[in-house]
């Protein structure tokens, strides 16, 4: 059954924890964000800041807008192309910083030495008073915190019967959520994130003081690390991973409308040469993503994500 | 003059049948039915079938007729069939009337008499549309008559919600009862069937209603007043008939907005043409399918005009001068959604689960706010107060 994916409240903060996925099988696969916190997102909603969106690529005009949304836990990319018109048309009429709710599908590729990067594909956008804006986050930290428990509970008592839970009250979803969280993530620090989510809790009472993470940076790429880097003999340089990050959002973008499903490697090129990104270095990001497993080039001249 | 053997099958009740004990009389009532051809395998030749519901009182079972008369039965016919075949089906009883047995119309007093002693009380909960031998005990939640038509007909049906301890179900009944909202009563007979997805009590002539003097059934207001559950939880009982739910707007299903109904059946009309009546001229209306989504699951909310010009705070014959100025009506489903969206709103009403997920008919949409200063006092403490 092709029921419709539920939005799970999450903080910018638990979207950055995020570093594991479940991929989809079959047609029409539905892929999953693990969280460690017990969320298995597939489309999320997420409030917080939004600062105004940057074009990705040098076309003319954009069709692909990336922007980031603050929240008083930490930030997430926000994107939205041609093919989510409505979202694309929502995320550019942002012109200045603004309260903003946002519904969307969760990304997430892992890089060169486990640098994750996580984005939310816009499907809705609305900019909303500071007080809608601390309405929803306050629904987002009290599940959160419900998450929380729930995996905790789990943690303690591994054998506790699904049945069980949902007897409590427990929604299904979180449930499976919760045990994939503990089997995924079996060494993460919770309370410290539960520390970490005061301050939303600080803003929802109406402390809108300083919040570091709103300096309206809008970098073209948000990426972080978010694992020890395993000593590489020599690490990537931010402007690879930028790279990176481009063709890869150029694969997904040209792939969507793609008849075949793979993104013709000349229309990249093309693009990124658009961009000002000489062939050479094209080339050599390529190369890096093809080594590490990203993309891969099962028709020549045809690329796609690698399962 | 008679061909029928001395050993004339014995008259039984439906509740006591059993498989391969040969053929058995019975009087019953249609309570469904459906008439079809089947294609032969042999020849090709096609043959008529009528399949459906029989229901004495004492149980409802399926049966199917072979080479039934062309007319002449209908829900509600009382039949008498003497020589009914017993087979099963999913491993309950069911008949077949074939060309050895006869099957005469019967008037309803030659039904089984029932003994509603005879038949365990059930909780409301447990009701299915299989539940054989119905006998509740509960209160009227809520109860109101309706006129429908039926054929050429105009007929007053009588609806409402029974709740006892362990749940509700929708009931409906041509006759009268003069049932108030809170009283206690007895129903013994009738059938469940599904309506809009959703189980029904049907209250046939032959189910009979008595009034309660007890009084430890719980007050049923309370649980229309419930508080809201999660759409999750709602999910797994595949609905209910009232459920409250309190989600953000996360998007809109088409068709949302300005629609066209059909003037003789109310179904939307797309291009001019009504799926039942063809080409007609529609009449506009306004609706909204709204996703409603509380992040443990998410809910079509089907919105009629009254609660989309609330919500919108845009009237019909507003929406309609804006497609003067704007002539395309997707704009309006967008102008709609970007007031909806983000907004977070309690609904309250009968739910059902199919195929697409779940749907609630929405006896009423509320605007629920949050109240942020309890909402961070509870917080604050949930992480150990203050940091």
């Amino acid at each position: 059954m092709a029921l419709r994916e539920l939005a799970w409240r999450v903080t910018a903060r638990e979207l950055e924890s995020s570093l594991e996925e479940e991929k989809g099988s079959g047609e029409r696969a539905v892929a999953y964000v693990l969280s460690p916190f017990g969320a298995r997102m597939n489309r999320v909603l997420v409030a917080g800041e939004l600062v105004p969106p940057e074009p990705v690529g040098r076309e003319d005009p954009p069709t692909f807008w990336r922007s980031r949304l603050v929240d008083p836990t930490g930030a997430v990319a926000v994107t939205a192309g041609g093919f989510q018109p409505r979202a694309m048309a929502q995320l550019r009429a942002v012109t200045a910083p603004a309260p903003s709710l946002v519904v969307g599908k969760v990304h997430l590729y892992r890089g060169r030495d486990s640098v994750v990067h996580v984005s939310v594909r816009a499907e809705s956008i609305r900019t909303v008073s500071e007080t809608e804006e601390r309405a929803v986050l306050a629904d987002v930290v009290r599940q959160t915190l419900d998450r929380l428990d729930l995996v905790e509970r789990i943690e303690h008592e591994p054998s506790v019967a699904d049945d069980a839970l949902r007897a409590d009250g427990a929604p299904g979803p979180w449930i499976r959520a919760g045990r994939d969280a503990l089997r995924r993530y079996p060494n993460v620090d919770r309370p410290a994130f539960r520390r970490e989510l005061r301050t939303a809790v600080r803003r929802i009472a109406g402390d809108s003081g300083p919040q570091p993470a709103a300096a309206p940076r809008s970098p073209a790429v948000q990426a972080s690390t978010r694992e020890p880097p395993r000593s590489p003999p020599s690490p990537p340089t931010a402007a690879e991973r930028e790279d990176e990050s481009l063709f890869l959002d150029l694969v997904d973008e040209v792939s969507e409308t793609s008849v075949d499903g793979y993104a013709d490697l000349k229309e990249i090129l093309q693009r990124i040469a658009g961009r000002g990104v000489q062939s050479a270095r094209a080339e050599a990001t390529l190369n890096r993503l093809e080594e590490e497993g990203i993309l891969e080039e099962p028709i020549v001249g045809k690329l796609r994500r690698a399962e | 003059m008679s061909e029928e053997s001395p050993t004339a099958p014995p008259e039984v009740q439906l509740a006591d049948l059993r498989a391969g004990t040969g053929p058995v009389e019975l009087v019953a009532r249609v309570v469904a039915l459906q008439r079809r051809e089947v294609t032969r395998r042999s020849d090709g030749s096609r043959r008529p079938l009528l399949s459906g519901l029989l229901s004495d009182g004492t149980a409802t079972v399926r049966f199917t007729w072979w080479d039934p008369p062309a007319e002449g039965v209908e829900r509600g016919t009382v039949l008498r069939a003497v020589g009914a075949e017993v087979g099963t089906f999913r491993d309950r009883p069911e008949l077949t009337f074939t060309w050895r047995t006869k099957v005469a119309p019967a008037s309803p007093a030659e039904l089984p008499k029932v003994d509603p002693e005879r038949v365990p009380l059930r909780p409301i909960a447990e009701l299915q549309t299989r539940t054989e031998g119905i006998r509740i005990e509960g209160r009227i939640a809520r109860v109101a008559a309706r006129t429908v038509s039926v054929g050429e007909e105009r007929r007053v049906v009588h609806e409402g919600l029974v709740a006892d301890r362990s749940g509700m179900i929708e009931f409906s009944s041509w006759s009268d009862f003069g049932l108030g909202v809170g009283e206690a009563v007895q129903i013994v007979g009738g059938y469940v069937r599904l309506f809009r997805g959703r189980p029904q009590l049907v209250l046939d002539e032959r189910s009979t209603l008595t009034r309660l003097e007890r009084s430890d059934l719980p007050d049923p207001t309370g649980r229309l007043a419930a508080a809201p559950r999660p759409i999750a939880a709602i999910e797994d009982l595949g609905g209910g008939a009232s459920v409250a739910v309190e989600g953000i707007v996360v998007g809109l299903l088409p068709p949302s907005g300005l629609v066209y109904r059909c003037p003789q059946c109310r179904r939307t009309v797309s291009s001019g043409l009504c799926r039942v009546h063809g080409q007609v001229e529609g009449t506009p209306d306004l609706r909204a399918r709204i996703v409603l989504d509380d992040g443990t699951g998410s809910a079509t909310v089907a919105a009629g005009r009254e609660a989309t010009e609330r919500l919108w705070g845009v009237t019909l014959s507003e929406a309609l001068h804006r497609l003067r100025d704007q002539p395309d009506p997707t704009v309006l489903s967008e102008q709609l959604l970007e007031s909806l969206f983000g907004r977070r709103l309690r609904v309250r009403g009968p739910a059902s689960r199919d195929d697409f997920g779940l749907t609630i008919d929405p006896e009423s949409i509320e605007r629920a706010d949050i109240d942020l200063e309890a909402s961070a006092a509870e917080l604050t403490a949930r992480l150990g107060g203050p940091s």
